[in-house]
């Protein structure tokens, strides 16, 4: 068919190009170790800070596609991908820790988002939650908890400005960002990142389904910004792990 | 500090008097009818809309105790329960439908709320999402597939206005009311109703675990009496496999 060779905007690539499953890192330059746990993956794309890759779990066509920092260009990507007929996503990322058990190593399985920022503002009214796929987040668990890796679930913060969570001294607006960091630690956030609200709130509008699994890179409830730990391996595994569930359980539909 | 043997403000109940697990209706009416599946039921108190009973299910003590219609006097109730100790909730409740293809009596599993209401807004900003509990929400469907009922699951409207969604045009704001709806309708609610969001807003806060379970009145009924007994079932058998699943992690 004709239509499926066309390519979208921003991504530059066509519907036969990827598979229906759908990994999101942030960044362009993890695609590639990624799509190293995919069956016979291969490049597809680099166009700004989105690179594609695709390959095959379970037999089925998987892709993996960089989102960029930030909800602007992640609801780009995810409009661009849900075009293609894209229907399920699990974005694989970094994020701080926001409760002080929780440990720089540890993983983050994102249930919903705060949606502290202003991109999904021009989808859905602010009261309207940004929640991820229940049956996505139970595959996560179930493929964090068979590998055994350290794992909380809850709620993230997803917002616009990094420097404004990491230095808030630096900026004009220092103690509303200081008291909405503490509203939301006691509200119960788990993780602070820059994506999830924008791939929830569009995947409830266009009906797929997502998730997200984080490592926690730091955690300045406990440790400030001294411990660091940048290693992803654990969040991809958990997350590769969950497709090869997800993709068997719809094999059994 | 509240003294253990105080009474709390509203609802009248002292710590301990529910156990750890509470059903929530919104209608005092329907205590007395989800108690009559507890074992050894007994009524506690009836304090303005708070009507409370407790019995047990698997030998674990239990509640109900009704919130009244919207969030106002749900957060009263849920910061009472709080406080005498309860952990776990579950609101059993009625709604309206906001997809095609519903029928009344179809049940509405509620993963999470759309804050359209006023009170949690003197809890946490208003990009907090409101969110039920996963171990709870899979209870329930796991539930829900072994009593075999047809449900969806999915997000809730809750709303502090009844009327203003079912007679839009008898308001002024008659155009905002309806282009809201079809907001929700195309992010993808399935139901309208009035406490969940503050239930799961006040659980997130104070760590504890809760789910919401609604009747769908469908597409095209009118306000007829419901038959809430298949609903009322659900919310027993997701008790009891709470508490199992509690036993199981020593919780």
């Amino acid at each position: 068919m004709e239509q499926d060779n066309k390519k979208v905007h921003h991504l530059n690539i066509a519907k036969n190009d990827i598979g229906k499953y759908v990994f999101l890192p942030g960044d362009p330059k993890r695609c590639e170790t990624i799509a190293s746990y995919l069956d016979d993956a291969h490049f597809v794309m680099l166009n700004r800070e989105h690179c594609t890759y695709t390959g095959n779990l379970e037999g089925q066509s998987v892709s993996v596609v960089s989102t960029g920092m930030g909800c602007p260009s992640a609801a780009i990507a995810i409009e661009e991908l849900i075009e293609l007929g894209a229907h399920t996503f699990i974005r694989i990322g970094t994020s701080g820790g926001m409760q002080p058990e929780i440990n720089p190593g540890d993983l983050a399985i994102v249930t919903g988002a705060i949606r502290n920022e202003w991109t999904t503002r021009a989808y859905l009214p602010i009261e309207f939650p940004a929640v991820a796929d229940i049956e996505v987040v139970n595959a996560l668990k179930e493929a964090a908890e068979n590998l055994q890796f350290p794992h909380w679930l809850g709620i993230s913060q997803s917002k616009d400005s990094f420097f404004g969570q990491h230095e808030p001294h630096k900026m004009p607006v220092e103690n509303e960002l200081i008291n909405q960091w503490r509203s939301y630690v006691r509200g119960g956030a788990i993780c602070s990142e820059m994506e999830s609200s924008a791939v929830f709130v569009i995947s409830s509008i266009r009906n797929v389904r997502s998730a997200a699994i984080m490592l926690v890179c730091a955690n300045q409830e406990r440790y400030g910004f001294h411990r660091n730990e940048h290693d992803t391996t654990t969040a991809i595994k958990t997350a590769v792990e969950a497709f090869r569930i997800l993709i068997k359980n719809d094999n059994k539909i | 500090m509240a003294m253990i043997s105080d009474l709390q403000y509203h609802t009248k109940l002292k710590f301990g008097d529910l156990g750890r697990y509470v059903l929530l209706p919104g209608d005092p009416g329907r205590v007395e009818g989800i108690a009559k599946y507890f074992n050894d039921n007994e009524f506690v108190a009836d304090s303005r809309e708070h009507k409370s009973y407790r019995g047990t299910l698997l030998d674990e003590r239990i509640g109900v105790l009704s919130t009244g219609m919207g969030c106002p006097s749900t957060a009263i109730a849920m910061e009472e329960l709080i406080n005498i100790g309860v952990e776990t909730f579950i609101r059993v409740g009625t709604s309206g439908t906001l997809q095609p293809n519903t029928k009344s009596g179809d049940i509405a599993i509620i993963t999470s709320a759309i804050r359209d209401e006023g009170t949690t807004r003197g809890y946490l900003p208003i990009e907090y999402p409101a969110i039920a509990d996963i171990n709870i929400v899979n209870c329930i469907i796991k539930s829900a597939k072994k009593l075999n009922l047809n449900y969806r699951k999915g997000i809730s409207h809750t709303k502090d206005s009844f009327y203003a969604e079912l007679y839009p045009d008898t308001m002024p704001m008659s155009d905002e009311i309806k282009k809201s709806m079809e907001y929700w309708k195309k992010g993808g609610a399935i139901c309208s109703e009035m406490e969940s969001s503050s239930i799961f807003i006040l659980s997130s806060i104070y760590r504890k675990r809760s789910g919401a379970i609604a009747y769908m009145y469908g597409n095209d009924s009118n306000l007829e009496k419901p038959n809430l007994e298949p609903l009322i079932q659900l919310a027993i058998e997701s008790l009891k496999e709470i508490i199992t699943f509690d036993r199981e992690k020593n919780n």
